[in-house]
């Protein structure tokens, strides 16, 4: 293996520990959003006459 | 209230741009070193992800003192968030020094100080964040901040383990300055802006979404005692 593929192993590597811990993110913030709207659901119910 | 995400889409933006421009620099800009050839690339994101992981573990260090002195439960939150990418930043650093170390030392990893305290260091904050998912709710936040106080110990001693010890590992910097030519010094310093704008962004976003997370939860733990109780 030649020093360009393990620049590219090390680069690929980082980009993709960064790609999905950022996609880890918004998944979770998603995942609260819905729950959100659940929430907000159950009390618009609770507050109409 | 609207202000807030578009300051966070602009400044994400910003990284995006700056990380592309970091990457220029890294290929187009900086030269190739003599003895190690091409792959001593690597150095321009292992050394500046070390330096963003010691920086988020003292960032955890600080907030965890101010939790134990203040109770407020922002600072907990903080040293948390602080903690997940310190260990981002460190797992990385494990990754990309090994593929480093391959063609040049001949091996992927040695028993080297700076290498063993380094990875002592990840396993530190590993259970850190394991610590945080088994622990009590009402223990969670003294346990885990004692856990980021004597952890971060670790930090210095990894730093100054090149220093102290006999190693194989390279110092960059010494008493003098750094030991780089000034075109490597530039995009060192590009690459330091660029994970230094990704460390914050990705703090900020990680100190938010926690946040959103308490509150959803205890807005649904009341609904939920509405609902049983009446």
């Amino acid at each position: 293996m030649g020093g360009t593929a393990y620049l590219f192993a090390a680069f690929s590597i980082t980009w993709a520990i960064i790609f999905f811990y950022t996609f880890s993110i918004s998944r979770r913030q998603k995942s609260l959003e819905i729950q959100i709207d659940k929430i907000r659901e159950i009390l618009e119910k609770s507050l109409r006459p | 209230m609207t202000r807030k995400p578009n300051f966070l889409a602009t400044f994400k933006l910003i990284t995006f741009f700056m990380m592309f421009i970091a990457l220029g620099a890294i290929f187009f800009y900086a030269p190739v070193e003599k003895t190690m050839g091409i792959v001593q690339k690597i150095f321009y994101i292992h050394v500046p992800s070390a330096f963003f992981a010691f920086f988020a573990f003292f960032i955890t260090f600080v907030a965890s003192i101010l939790y134990l002195f203040k109770k407020e439960h922002k600072w907990d939150v903080i040293a948390f968030c602080a903690a997940e990418i310190g260990l981002t930043f460190c797992t990385i650093v494990l990754i990309t020094g090994p593929i480093w170390a391959k063609p040049i030392w001949n091996v992927w990893w040695t028993w080297d100080p700076r290498l063993t305290t380094t990875l002592i260091l990840w396993f530190t904050y590993v259970v850190y964040l394991m610590l945080r998912g088994v622990v009590r709710e009402n223990q969670r936040s003294n346990f885990s901040a004692v856990f980021g106080i004597i952890g971060f110990a670790n930090v210095p001693i990894t730093f100054f383990a090149i220093r102290m010890w006999r190693t194989i590992h390279p110092v960059v910097i010494t008493a003098k300055g750094l030991n780089i030519s000034v075109p490597m010094k530039h995009t060192l310093l590009l690459t330091f802006i660029a994970f230094g704008l990704l460390f914050s962004s990705l703090l900020i976003s990680r100190i938010r979404l926690e946040k959103m997370r308490v509150n959803t939860g205890e807005i649904k733990a009341l609904i939920e005692d509405k609902i049983h109780f009446g």
